[in-house]
């Protein structure tokens, strides 16, 4: 029995319905689903995992005139990609959506067969059902034994996005345009042979009825024809217009380039065959024709057979396989480009959609791509070519890249027909291989002869340079050169060479408060010690003077820091940019009004401290500059041994020792004398590393990602350690396991900004002695620690720089270098994330370091920063201005500021160089105190 | 259905429109799938040109393919599916949205298509999306339509004993001709007004000597982060064309350039309509200086609006996607369901009529718990875009410094959200795992402030549909269905 409360829990239940009449509810087939992204088990991921296959692929279909639309391969040719997806059933539903309406038959007013060069059509249809979607690219090829020459193909996409597809749908018919254009001209070239040699069968039937003929004529002497003979000569009429359509078609499909081909791309393959041999067949006066004609030349010679009267079309023919269509090659290079287009086209729309984005926004910051952006991904003509190029398959090479990456595709109907392709990729690919590795070989060689040949210069820098606070050197240089030092500050003014031409430095004070600086920028030839010592004999100019408010702050200076002469040369290679109102780092004073060649040629004669303005920045103009100053002169000699490393760090054999190491605290008091040695590296180290040379794959970035999110969570120094590598210090990762030393380094690679145009400035292993240039051209270094006397050499030098670099020592997880205080590096690694992939790491640094790229660019080219505020404006109200602006509009304090300008400084030094990629990274030493850290 | 069928091509009806402008529309069409003769063309609209590009004869044909192997049609129920053309042969590309219903007692499939030149392949492309959805929802209508039309016609045989030949199987065209046409004079005015792909910074706020020189610092503030907040879909409203379209380009560059195609300038002399699912459109102000957005199109535009008016310098903004796509869904759903109780061809038309005059508003709580209005004040604050404003006027103007500086600002954005797409999927095996730790995220990714939460979730959605729904729908949807459950009480 229903009671009363149950009625009325009824009646509500009624009034919740949407329908509140007594008429049936709106079928939900009619209706739309009120959660389309939060049904049972949706999301965003799921709503793909509809459909029978895995992953996108591609398959290749044909309507047969024997048994219909069937699959004819599929790429890749893994069947655990398509699965239990039905491809016959699918093959059905795409083909019976033809829309080409080619044909072949007697058109009006024509004697002979017309063949249609028909345009390819693009359907993109699905099967919602089944959860499957396609791009569908249908196209003709012509068969002399098919139904009316023709034998209508297809190359489908096939996707569970549909969204993908449409997305994509202008750069899909690009891709697939390219793969029919060459598989069609594979097939024209085919069929015109199969024309020919149906020509010398008929041309050779006829001859032989002719023949047979006139012996029946002879021999018959009754006056009238036999049946026979009335045959054979109906036979012989019926050959006689056979070859007559035939040498039609012959010639309609050898007019086909000439008609369609000149107003477009020829297709891949077509240029490959335009050298060469002597036309057989006919003679062509077009390169095409010719072309076509020579792809015949080379065959063997064909022996004409007799054709019989009856025709032999019947259903139990064999039809020709598509690589039979196609010829061999132009198949194969078909087949690479399918696979070329299934590697582009995989994976998530998310990331399709967000690389393409990426490299659109990429190509309008090409002035601060080379910071932190992969160089082949970022070169806009690089990706559009990379985008463009089609398999760019030569007579007998077909395009590597696909069939690198992926495994050659299944025929499903004829096996044997891959044979031929399979093989020429492998030897293919043993070919590129070798060409690669010959280019490799050349490259090293070039970028090592230079080396080889300026070792003459290496020069000891004997000495040592003993300060508790920093110096900081900033050089650039060509490759190969030697930056010679020697034993004392002042020394530390290389002269410069008589032969070369060069600016002359300028010297005066800089505000610094608490740092010594050396900044150079020359040129490689340019450092042959005597010629620099000639040339700035007084360069270094100390103003004690100025150590006037009890910190004794000391400063040197020779020559124009690239800060202060670093304005732009007018008209120079970037466009997009105005330079000269651009750039406005070093814009101090009226002298940037002055001629380029006035200050050059004044202060090349002069041997003295010249103290006018800074000058315009040329960057074939060698200048030197050198920024000394100590912050506290009382605490320099009391603190001197603050800078480098311990006493028993420093010496080598101490260096040498076990791994559980010194539990020693920090001494930042000790004195230390360092000695930079001109002991040049193994010349096996001088190489580029092949990590550093070519474009990061995902892998290699997920793998980055995954030991840097391993580095910030084991060491708690993490922060201090990435801070040396964006701020331009270099990092010195020290060993003995090359894996685990190679592991972090790769790792840390991420955060090394880069230099030039060249590769990351990071090398991941040496075994041999680090000498000054290595510090110009590396900033992160790993370094075997070799437990061997031989060893002791490596660990030696290492401890004459130690004061210039930050180590990192992996044995026993010890870092020394500079304190980091600041926000940016927490956010960028912090220890206790909860990112657990590396890809996603990586993705998170990468977009950190975009966005300091951005203040980067920001403080660099914010012209009002730069510029005086007027004439008499002192240069410490100028930085003050730039601190602040630092400050409170980028938001950046003590260390991150640092960072940013030090990049903003290889921004302008990258914007103001020349294009090529001659010129070295900044030598940068800081001799900013050093802490010791331990886990 | 035999008896049923129209006769024979070329003498198919066909509706022709007299369009203002130019219309890359070649033509529409309306096919079916005849048991007995196959697809077979039921009505045609062509814009009212003096020069025919495309022949009745040429446009069967092309319809008649539409439906083209679609007796293996193999779909959902319930499903709209789209095939789409390109046949350089023909130098068409046709949009087909192909759908099974009930009419007049069979159940057949049907094929709605629209026809355009090849040539307008790159101006087409953009704007699929909104075409498909106008024509999706119209058809929806329309099925429903055409089963309650055989109901009817059941019940008119039983009980007159004849058949009204002349009577059945019409009246779904002029519901489609009510949408053909808007989509007719969409594509018209797109073709005029829409935004190009590339934009001159100088014509934008953006290339203000400082900040604040062409509108107040605090509106383009919102404007431009509401506009980020709301995947990129802004109306702008304003009694000068001029400022409306300075907005427009201004908010645009903040686009892909896809999207941007996908956007609307305002018209100098006269205003558009509104235009459900354009990413940005400028919109004048009428002589009293008001602009009334239809309801009814703001809550079918795929994703929520942000609502600029450049006069009074306001910004307002619609919930979230999560929410606005449940808002949409609920409003869709009743006007289907009301659609399907109208028990009379009178109803059915007034809901045509109703269509029009856009005063149709069901009933939405939702809605109501906005007091009737969806579009409220920019409530989350960001700091991406702040600092993007406060630095970008630190650079010179006239040079590329800006543009430079806004792709890296751009590209920062857009990073962030594929980052935080990548984080959501690490942390919940793509879906399988509820999101637990919005926090975490937040602090993991550098997304503290709502605003900017808020900016880059609406840019990972328009690139990973349905990721607020993941996110924030499931508590959305209890406390909506909470507080029905309180409201009936």
């Amino acid at each position: 029995m229903i009671s009363a409360p149950d009625v009325v829990a009824f009646t509500r239940e009624d009034e919740y319905e949407e329908e509140p009449y007594n008429e049936p509810a709106l079928p939900e087939e009619y209706s739309v689903p009120l959660y389309p992204f939060a049904s049972q088990g949706a999301n965003p991921w799921s709503r793909l995992s509809g459909a029978k296959f895995s992953r996108d692929f591609i398959l290749i279909s044909e309507f047969s005139e024997q048994v219909g639309p069937q699959p004819l391969l599929t790429i890749p040719n893994d069947s655990k990609v398509f699965g239990t997806f039905d491809l016959n059933y699918f093959s059905l539903r795409i083909m019976s959506v033809d829309y080409q309406a080619s044909f072949v038959g007697h058109p009006p007013g024509s004697a002979y067969p017309k063949l249609n060069f028909v345009e390819d059509s693009k359907v993109v249809l699905g099967d919602s059902k089944e959860g499957a979607f396609a791009y569908v690219h249908h196209l003709t090829l012509y068969d002399l034994e098919a139904r009316g020459f023709v034998r209508p193909f297809c190359m489908a996409y096939i996707s569970a996005d549909q969204h993908k597809i449409m997305q994509q749908f202008q750069e899909l018919s690009a891709e697939f345009s390219k793969a029919s254009e060459c598989l069609k001209t594979g097939n024209r070239k085919a069929f015109a042979g199969e024309l020919e040699k149906k020509l010398k069968d008929l041309d050779y039937t006829r001859t032989v009825l002719h023949t047979e003929t006139e012996v029946q004529k002879k021999a018959n002497d009754k006056g009238f024809y036999s049946s026979q003979a009335i045959e054979k000569a109906n036979e012989l009429a019926s050959v006689e217009k056979s070859i007559i359509e035939h040498q039609d078609l012959l010639e309609q499909i050898r007019s086909y380039p000439r008609r369609k081909l000149k107003g477009s791309d020829s297709s891949p393959g077509e240029t490959g065959h335009t050298q060469g041999q002597p036309s057989q067949a006919a003679t062509p006066s077009d390169p095409d024709e010719l072309a076509e004609a020579n792809h015949f030349a080379c065959r063997p010679a064909y022996t004409p057979k007799l054709i019989k009267a009856k025709s032999t079309k019947c259903f139990d023919k064999k039809l020709k396989t598509l690589e039979e269509l196609c010829d061999t090659e132009y198949f194969t290079q078909t087949l690479a480009q399918l696979s070329h287009v299934e590697h582009m086209f995989r994976g998530d729309l998310c990331y399709l959609l967000t690389s393409q984005i990426d490299r659109a926004l990429l190509k309008q910051q090409r002035i601060t791509n080379f910071l932190f952006e992969d160089f082949v991904e970022v070169d806009g003509r690089a990706v559009e070519e990379q985008e463009r190029t089609p398999p760019k398959p030569s007579q007998d090479r077909p395009p590597s890249r696909a069939l690198e990456e992926c495994p050659v595709p299944q025929v499903l109907v004829t096996m044997g027909s891959y044979r031929s392709s399979v093989e020429s990729v492998l030897i293919k690919m043993e070919q590129e291989l070798v060409e690669e590795y010959r280019e490799a070989e050349a490259a090293e060689s070039s970028s090592f002869d230079p080396q080889e040949n300026l070792d003459y210069l290496d020069l000891d820098m004997k000495g040592s340079v003993s300060s508790g606070e920093s110096i900081e050197v900033l050089g650039a240089e060509k490759p190969g050169s030697v930056l010679s030092t020697s034993d004392s500050q002042a020394s530390l003014m290389v002269p410069l060479s008589p032969r070369v031409v060069r600016s002359k430095a300028v010297s005066h004070r800089t505000i610094s408060e608490d740092s010594i600086e050396v900044l150079s920028t020359c040129p490689s030839e340019a450092l042959i010690p005597d010629d620099f010592k000639a040339s700035y004999p007084s360069a270094i100019n100390e103003e004690e003077s100025c150590a006037d408010d009890g910190k004794g702050a000391i400063r040197f200076q020779a020559g124009a820091s690239p800060p202060e002469l670093g304005e732009a040369e007018e008209g120079s290679s970037e466009d997009t940019l105005l330079q000269t109102d651009a750039c406005c780092i070093g814009k101090e004073s009226g002298g940037l009004q002055v001629p380029l060649s006035a200050p050059v040629s004044a202060l090349s004669d002069e041997d003295e401290v010249v103290s006018v303005p800074p000058q315009r920045y040329r960057q074939k103009d060698q200048s030197f500059h050198v920024d000394f100053a100590v912050e506290n002169a009382s605490a320099s000699s009391q603190d001197n041994s603050s800078e480098g490393f311990p006493a028993y760090e420093l010496d080598p054999s101490h260096l040498l020792a076990s791994r559980d190491g010194s539990k020693t605290s920090l001494d930042d008091c000790s004195d230390a004398t360092s000695y930079v040695s001109s002991v040049a590296s193994a010349s096996s180290d001088r190489t580029p590393s092949a990590h550093a040379t070519g474009p990061s794959s995902e892998r290699h970035k997920k793998r980055a990602g995954q030991n840097a999110l391993k580095f910030i969570r084991q060491y708690p120094f993490a922060h201090p350690a990435i801070y040396s590598l964006l701020s331009g210090r270099t990092l010195v990762v020290l060993g003995e396991d090359e894996a685990t030393v190679r592991k972090l380094v790769t790792a840390l690679s991420i955060f090394v900004p880069n230099y030039g145009r060249c590769a990351k400035p990071v090398k991941h292993w040496v075994s041999s002695p680090l000498h000054i240039t290595d510090f110009q051209k590396w900033k992160l270094i790993g370094l075997q620690r070799v437990a061997s006397p031989a060893g002791a050499g490596t660990l030696h030098a290492l401890s004459r720089y130690s004061r210039y670099t930050s180590i990192l020592d992996l044995d026993r997880k010890t870092l020394r270098c500079p304190l980091y205080r600041g926000a940016l590096l927490p956010r960028l690694a912090d220890h206790r994330t909860h990112i657990r992939r590396g890809g996603t790491y990586y993705l998170h640094v990468q977009s950190l370091l975009t966005q300091l790229c951005a203040k980067a660019f920001l403080f660099a080219f914010c012209h009002h920063l730069h510029l005086p505020a007027h004439d008499r404006e002192a240069m410490e109200q100028a930085a003050s201005r730039q601190a602040s602006f630092l400050q409170f509009n980028l938001g950046l304090v003590n260390e991150d500021a640092k960072v940013v300008r030090h990049l903003a400084e290889l921004l302008r030094l990258h914007y103001t160089q020349e294009p090529p990629s001659t010129s070295q990274p900044a030598l940068r030493f800081d001799y900013v105190p050093s802490f010791l850290y331990k886990i | 259905m035999s008896t049923l069928c129209p006769p024979p091509s070329p003498a198919v009806a066909k509706t022709e429109i007299a369009l203002s402008g130019e219309s890359p529309l070649l033509a529409a069409t309306f096919a079916y799938w005849d048991n007995i003769l196959g697809p077979r063309v039921r009505h045609i609209w062509a814009p009212k040109t003096e020069q025919v590009l495309l022949s009745d004869g040429e446009i069967t044909f092309l319809a008649n393919h539409t439906l083209n192997g679609e007796i293996l049609r193999n779909a959902e129920s319930g499903a709209i599916d789209v095939k789409f053309f390109v046949l350089s042969e023909k130098g068409v590309i046709i949009v087909s949205l192909i759908f099974d219903g009930n009419w007049n007692g069979d159940r057949s499939t049907y094929g709605l298509s629209i026809i355009l030149p090849q040539t307008e392949l790159s101006f087409y492309l953009p704007l699929h999306r909104v075409c498909v959805d106008r024509l999706t929802h119209i058809i929806r209508k329309g099925r429903i339509w055409m089963h309650k039309e055989r109901q009817e016609n059941v019940q008119k045989i039983v009980l007159e004993g004849t058949e009204r030949m002349e009577d059945q199987g019409q009246s779904i065209i002029p519901m489609l001709t009510g949408e053909v046409i808007p989509v007719m004079e969409l594509l018209s005015s797109m073709k005029s007004h829409s935004v190009p792909e590339e934009i001159d910074i100088a014509d934008t706020v953006l290339n203000d000597d400082d900040i604040g020189d062409s509108c107040h610092e605090g509106f383009l503030l919102n404007a431009i982060s509401s506009h980020l907040q709301t995947c990129g879909c802004s109306v702008v409203v304003g009694s000068s064309a001029e400022k409306v379209n300075k907005i427009v380009r201004t908010l645009c560059l903040f686009l892909t350039p896809a999207e941007r195609k996908c956007s609307r300038l305002c018209e100098a002399e006269s205003s558009f309509k509104y235009e459900s699912g354009l990413f940005v459109q400028g919109l004048l102000k009428d002589s009293t200086g008001s602009f009334v957005l239809p309801f009814r199109q703001v809550m079918y535009a795929p994703y929520p609006t942000t609502h600029i008016d450049v006069d009074i310098n306001t910004v307002k903004q619609m919930p979230p996607c999560h929410e606005h796509i449940y808002n949409q869904r609920r409003y869709m759903r009743s006007e289907l369901a009301a659609f399907w109780r109208a028990t009379s061809e009178e109803d059915m038309a007034q809901d045509t009529v109703i269509y029009t005059d856009e005063s149709f508003t069901p009933d939405l709580s939702t809605s109501e718990a906005y007091g009737g209005n969806i579009f409220q004040d920019v409530l989350h604050r960001d700091t991406l875009v702040k600092a993007f404003l406060d630095q970008v006027f630190h650079l010179k103007p006239g040079f590329s410094l800006r543009s430079t500086f806004l792709a890296q600002f751009l590209l920062v954005l857009h990073r962030k959200a594929l980052t935080l797409i990548k984080y959501i999927e690490d942390d919940t095996q793509k879906g399988k795992k509820p999101f637990k730790s919005l926090r975490n995220l937040k602090v993991d990714l550098d997304l503290t402030a709502e605003g900017d939460l808020n900016i880059i979730m609406a840019l990972a959605e328009k690139i990973k549909p349905g990721l607020h729904s993941f996110i924030f729908g499931r508590p959305f949807y209890t406390s909506v269905q909470e507080r029905d459950v309180l409201m009936t009480f």
